[in-house]
């Protein structure tokens, strides 16, 4: 790769040790990737927290493991528009799940030094929803595999999946490797879905994205006929997409900044591959997801990815005056930022009198000890995830099934 | 009967490395399919379910999904059960940066499928420095 003076300096040492790791992991990277050159980055979106999943049990060597990342890393000013991705703990505690002492003395350690650094800590897995809202063509270097499909597709955005430890490097040395979706050619559709099923929820954008995203591999997929989305309907199938497949960008025409039309999407060149997404194949996305059929349940899920503040105004105003059924947990999972504002408005407190939680800078396949047999849920990420990491029973419906759910104790398939 | 192949391949992260061979044609995610601190995969119905990743020469299609990928490579590397090196068909970026970070090789661009040649338990020594796999077949 060809490096300029200043990123020759880097690699070299002129900026420190840790730079020159940075820059050498970001050279070592874009070389096997088969970039040509490294180019500047406006815009990143890390994990800056420590990274232990309490359901597998963080213990000490993965504290140590994260702040010999961070502290070097934290001595450094970032050289752009840094926001941070969820936290795995954080110092709220609950009856129902326990936050180690340790881990949450880590994690404020982290949230003094990450300021000082220029992070901005929004501990949020759609950074979308609180201010990081890159316009076209902005560079950046994102975790969080939603978040990244979102900003390529909705936004316009350039970025490809990052790592933590690339997204860091990019936002100290203010470089990425050209490749992938930064390069016009690579965001091209070549895989056209016909969508012919009615989409009526969010979740059923997720339940296309599904269906896509495991099918498509690494290849970008091109929407026909899906009508016009919500912003939550993109965040649903931005989510799905990036779930168990290697998804980085859409199209969904007439509706993503670069394909006014599904002739643009495709660049001009015929669809490699035609699939459709009708009635049979909506079905059948909800049906790989729901792992009983009519049931008690004790755990809902909301807000996967992290809910907007509409979506807990939306949850509050069907929860007002109700509430849920003896045992069954509501969790609504969102941005600290939101909450805040929910809150203000009195939205948080309808929800909490109604018996469920609004919890904030992360969710529960990532940081709870959650004890759960029967979970409803409406993110298709999540419940896909929830299966293996909670070791329950999934079940993914659409928002007000979930809510139905949570007051009647009760699922059942088709209600 | 102690019979050795070599298989040329382009070296994607440098190293040299030596383990049994876990071998599925099939993609893996080191997120929620991977428990980092065993080094065990989870996903159920998956033909590796069950296995450790401790050691082994993990010859897969490719990891998929999540940016997690680097993370619970280091985690599971810190505890001891990483794999020593990665042999994949398809090049997935976060695979490669979990491999760049955490100094372990990996090797893609086969010249020969691996998927014929090499078996679960098989001797491979994987160098990336000079793009050769070396596989000795046990028994």
């Amino acid at each position: 790769m060809e490096l300029t003076d200043e990123q020759r300096l880097i690699m070299d040492g002129g900026k420190g040790p840790f730079l020159a790791k940075c820059m050498r992991w970001l050279v070592e990277w874009g070389e096997a990737m088969g970039a040509r050159r490294l180019v500047p980055v406006a815009n990143t979106h890390a994990l800056v927290t420590v990274p232990g999943n309490l359901v597998y049990g963080a213990g000490q060597k993965t504290i140590d493991s994260a702040m010999e990342l961070l502290r070097p890393a934290c001595q450094h000013r970032v050289c752009c528009h840094s926001t941070t991705h969820i936290t795995f703990a954080h110092e709220e505690q609950y009856d129902e799940i326990e936050m180690p002492e340790e881990q949450v003395n880590a994690q404020l350690e982290i949230m003094d030094m990450a300021r000082d650094a220029g992070f901005l800590m929004t501990y949020t897995c759609a950074p979308y929803l609180v201010g990081n809202v890159p316009v076209k063509g902005e560079v950046c270097a994102w975790t969080e595999s939603s978040a990244v499909v979102y900003a390529n597709s909705i936004l316009g955005a350039r970025t490809t999946r990052h790592g933590t430890e690339s997204a860091i490097a990019a936002a100290l040395v203010g470089f990425v490797p050209e490749f992938g979706v930064l390069l016009d050619e690579n965001r091209r559709a070549t895989l056209q879905v016909d969508v012919t099923a009615d989409l009526q929820t969010p979740t059923d954008w997720g339940a296309l994205g599904y269906f896509t995203g495991k099918i498509a591999g690494l290849e970008v997929p091109v929407f026909e006929g899906a009508g016009q989305p919500s912003q939550e309907d993109a965040k649903q199938l931005c989510a799905a997409l990036a779930t168990g497949g290697g998804v980085t960008m859409c199209h969904i025409a007439g509706v993503t900044p670069e394909a006014a039309t599904l002739e643009q999407a495709l660049g001009g060149n015929p669809p490699k591959r035609r699939v459709t997404f009708g009635d049979s194949e909506l079905r059948d996305a909800y049906s790989q997801l729901r792992d009983y059929e009519d049931d008690v349940i004790d755990t809902v899920i909301l807000g996967c990815p992290h809910a907007s503040l509409q979506e807990i105004a939306e949850i509050a105003l069907y929860l007002k005056g109700k509430r849920l059924a003896e045992g069954v947990k509501l969790w609504v999972c969102t941005a600290y930022a939101t909450r805040s504002n929910a809150d203000r408005l009195g939205y948080g407190k309808i929800i909490r009198d109604a018996g469920g939680y609004v919890f904030c800078d992360t969710c529960p396949t990532n940081s709870m000890r959650v004890k759960a047999h029967r979970i409803v849920t409406a993110g298709f990420k999540q419940a896909h995830y929830a299966r293996n990491m909670i070791g329950a029973e999934v079940v993914v419906d659409n928002v007000k099934a979930c809510l139905d759910a949570a007051l009647t104790g009760r699922w059942s398939r088709g209600r | 009967m102690g019979d050795s192949i070599v298989i040329k391949c382009r070296g994607l992260v440098k190293g040299r490395a030596e383990g049994e061979a876990l071998v599925a044609n099939a993609e893996l995610s080191f997120w929620g399919e991977v428990d980092p601190i065993s080094g065990t995969i989870i996903a159920s119905g998956h033909p590796l379910e069950g296995e450790s990743l401790r050691g082994k020469v993990l010859v897969i299609r490719s990891t998929k999904g999540s940016s997690a990928t680097p993370l619970v490579m280091g985690l599971a590397q810190r505890e001891g059960n990483a794999p020593v090196a990665f042999v994949n068909v398809n090049i997935d970026a976060l695979a490669v940066l979990g491999c760049v970070v955490n100094e372990i090789p990996m090797v893609s661009e086969l010249e020969r499928d691996p998927f014929e040649l090499i078996e679960t338990g098989d001797r491979v020594c994987v160098d990336a420095d000079n793009g050769t796999i070396t596989v000795s077949k046990i028994g």
